[in-house]
């Protein structure tokens, strides 16, 4: 983009603000917030908060502000305030709403602190931003001095500025925000500079240190040391505006500082999103699974593009360690969307990380609805992540409250776009535990689980599971005959059946059909598997068995093997017959009946026939407790 | 990219325009004793803006030296050209 050009974009949004304004649109409002948000330059966020107040000089005002509550912010330092005053008040007034705003003297500070009868106590401010006075953050012994003096005068200028902090929060209750100090970005001392503890160098950087270690929850920090490294150290410091006015920040500096501000202010009241909503294809993995299936799709370190994936779900998962929930909204059939999950090996988000997953052809926005409800959380405190500009204005239209981030072209980048969207951050340990829901405990617990199980065994027992079998049922109809049809890879023969093909078996004395449910402490897992025997004489021939994904390596298919021995008894059957016919999606199950003790009656690539002898089988053991009538008698 | 006086003139009264709450005409007669908005306060983030708006460096109490806008704009001018005065 040439300058011209971005001159010319610059004067048409502007003239776009204006025009808004001018009609006394509600949407000025939404876009100033975004054009603040993306603002740069000083002259921009002036440009913005120029306008903001022509609007509320002509009583235009933001329909999100509430009148009634102005948020009082003093600001007082060891520099020239204004004008960060005026981009503090626009950036954290189009965040939080009403903002008044009192200025200090210059340099006045300390007084203003200590004098109990001062401007700033008349004020009676919510919050304090506080930039100590530059010069006071100095070694005045000597460059050579060791470790030893230089920590006692380190330790010295840390604790007067949190003193100074103390007195005021005593005095006020306000929340303050501390600015740390600047650290030199020129050459001067060379090798000196990076190994004398007494260097100017080293001594902020340890100022720094020592006053974030030990500033209490009231301080927060707006770390000048960190922006700066952002911004770069040359562009952040401007010694004409320091002789000329006494400023301490470059312009751009004061626009960083002031959008700082206004996300700790927002975060002070704001709380912390609480589930992460993601898509799969193209935004976890690489490629389409419902196209390209689970050997198809790029995820993992076989290839650059696998690998930044890889990485996204990394970063996603540490998320789960602030106490964040993950759950998936997906346009895919479940049972192709949950494989990857359960068995590609370089997946780093398993089944037990997701707290809700919905794969399926509704919209999004109805899935996330749903979750909220599920959960018991506002959508507000949603975020929902997806490479699809349309997926995401679905989302914005139709649940507003959920915040969304578009992922841009290159999934090298989806990691910094996360961080960078704030979403996740949390002000401290103590708030995160005095805002636990009953979700995070439920999560916890879950991880707890998972944590603490050494072996599968005791992982299994911590689950207190709970098996329910029932006869096929004609409320259960919808469900069984959904299961037939749609389960791939757990199922045994594939046979298809109509939903009054599966209501014939429950007539026909010679079929014996049944379900089972699974609940564990988690939650219900509902009806989750199906089986269909037929006798045939003495033999009871397993016609169908078919059991969802989700709860595999969890016992069931042993408990349901027990079930079908206990109604091959009640049937007067002395075997058991099992079958399985070979699909492009039912490999998982080829060695079902010879893991259970079955014997190899024929069988090729296609097709297996099992025999198993009802006399003198032991029940397997589990660790489902299980309700079934077939086993009562 | 070399600049008229005239140039330098309207570009700054889209400066003031950004700036100024209430509407300011610039002319190269105008001084900031004029302009109530105009006060020492203000002056700094005119001069930000104007420094970041032709993408010039100002030198250390040169701005105070300019009586008017016309002068101020001459200012731009010769830091646009790289005059060394």
């Amino acid at each position: 983009m040439t300058s011209t050009s971005f001159a010319k974009a610059t004067a048409d949004e502007k003239q776009e603000l204006r025009q808004l304004l001018k009609d006394r649109d509600d949407r000025f409002w939404d876009l100033l917030r975004t054009r603040t948000d993306e603002a740069a330059s000083f002259g921009e966020m002036i440009f913005l908060a120029g306008l903001r107040k022509k609007a509320a000089a002509s009583g235009f005002a933001d329909p999100r502000a509430n009148p009634e509550e102005s948020l009082k912010i003093a600001l007082i330092g060891g520099s020239t305030l204004f004008p960060l005053s005026d981009i503090i008040e626009h950036t954290v007034s189009v965040t939080s709403g009403v903002v008044s705003i009192h200025s200090g003297d210059f340099n006045n500070y300390r007084s203003e602190i200590d004098d109990p009868e001062s401007s700033l106590y008349d004020f009676a401010p919510d919050i304090v931003f506080v930039i100590p006075d530059d010069s006071t953050c100095r070694y005045t012994g000597r460059l050579i001095d060791g470790p030893e003096r230089v920590t006692e005068q380190i330790e010295s200028v840390a604790n007067h500025n949190l003193e100074l902090c103390r007195l005021m929060r005593d005095r006020t209750g306000a929340e303050i925000v501390l600015c740390n100090f600047l650290l030199p970005p020129l050459f001067d001392l060379g090798q000196f500079s990076t190994k004398a503890p007494a260097s100017e160098w080293n001594f902020r950087k340890a100022v720094n240190l020592s006053i974030a270690a030990s500033a209490p929850n009231y301080i927060h920090i707006c770390d000048l040391e960190f922006l700066t490294y952002r911004l770069g150290g040359l562009e952040a410091q401007d010694e004409r505006s320091w002789f000329e006015s006494k400023q301490l920040l470059s312009p751009d500096l004061q626009v960083a500082v002031a959008k700082e501000t206004a996300h700790i202010v927002g975060s002070l009241k704001k709380a912390a999103k609480k589930v992460l909503v993601m898509d799969l294809d193209n935004t976890i993995w690489g490629g389409i699974i419902g196209d390209e299936g689970v050997e198809g799709i790029e995820l993992g370190d076989t290839s650059p593009r696998g690998e930044a994936f890889k990485a996204f779900q990394t970063y996603i998962l540490s998320l789960t360690d602030r106490g964040l929930l993950l759950a998936v909204s997906s346009k895919n059939d479940h049972e192709n969307a949950i494989e990857p999950f359960q068995r590609h090996p370089e997946m780093v988000l398993r089944e037990e990380h997701i707290v809700s997953f919905k794969a399926n052809w509704e919209p999004k926005v109805q899935n996330i609805i749903e979750m909220a409800e599920e959960l018991s959380l506002g959508l507000d405190s949603f975020v929902f992540v997806d490479d699809n500009p349309a997926e995401i204005e679905i989302v914005n239209q139709f649940a507003p409250e959920v915040t969304t981030i578009l992922l841009g072209p290159d999934p090298a980048f989806y990691v910094r776009q996360l961080k960078e969207s704030r979403l996740f951050e949390r002000s401290s340990i103590t708030d995160e535990d005095a805002n636990k829901t009953e979700q995070y405990k439920r999560e916890s617990e879950r991880k707890k689980a998972l944590g603490s199980a050494v072996d599968m065994d005791s992982y299994l027992e911590s689950l207190e599971m709970k098996g329910v079998f029932r006869d096929f049922d004609r409320l259960d109809l919808p469900r069984i005959a959904q299961l037939i049809n749609k389960s791939n890879q757990f199922n045994l023969t594939t046979r298809r059946r109509t939903e009054s093909e599966v209501e014939m078996i429950i007539e026909d004395p010679d079929f014996t059909g049944f379900t089972m449910r699974l609940s564990d402490k988690f939650g219900d897992h509902g009806l989750i598997s199906v089986v269909i025997g037929k006798r045939d004489g003495d033999v009871l021939e397993i016609d169908t068995w078919l059991m969802s994904c989700r709860v595999l390596k969890r016992q069931v298919e042993e408990e349901v093997m027990n079930e079908i021995v206990a109604r091959a008894r009640l049937l007067q059957c002395t075997s058991v017959k099992g079958l399985y016919l070979a699909t492009a999606k039912n490999g998982m199950v080829k060695r079902h009946y010879q893991g259970l003790g079955f014997s190899t009656v024929r069988g090729n690539e296609e097709f297996g026939e099992y025999q198993l002898s009802v006399e003198g089988f032991e029940p397997r053991p589990t660790y489902i407790s299980v309700e079934s009538t077939a086993r009562r008698i | 990219m070399s600049m008229t006086r005239t140039e330098v003139l309207e570009r700054l009264q889209e400066i003031f325009d950004d700036i100024f709450l209430d509407e300011v005409v610039v002319t190269p007669e105008l001084s900031a004793k004029e302009v109530e908005e105009w006060d020492s306060l203000l002056h700094i983030s005119l001069v930000v803006s104007v420094e970041e708006a032709f993408d010039v460096k100002f030198r250390v109490g040169e701005v105070e030296g300019t009586g008017n806008v016309g002068e101020f704009a001459d200012l731009i001018l010769r830091r646009l050209n790289g005059t060394n005065a």
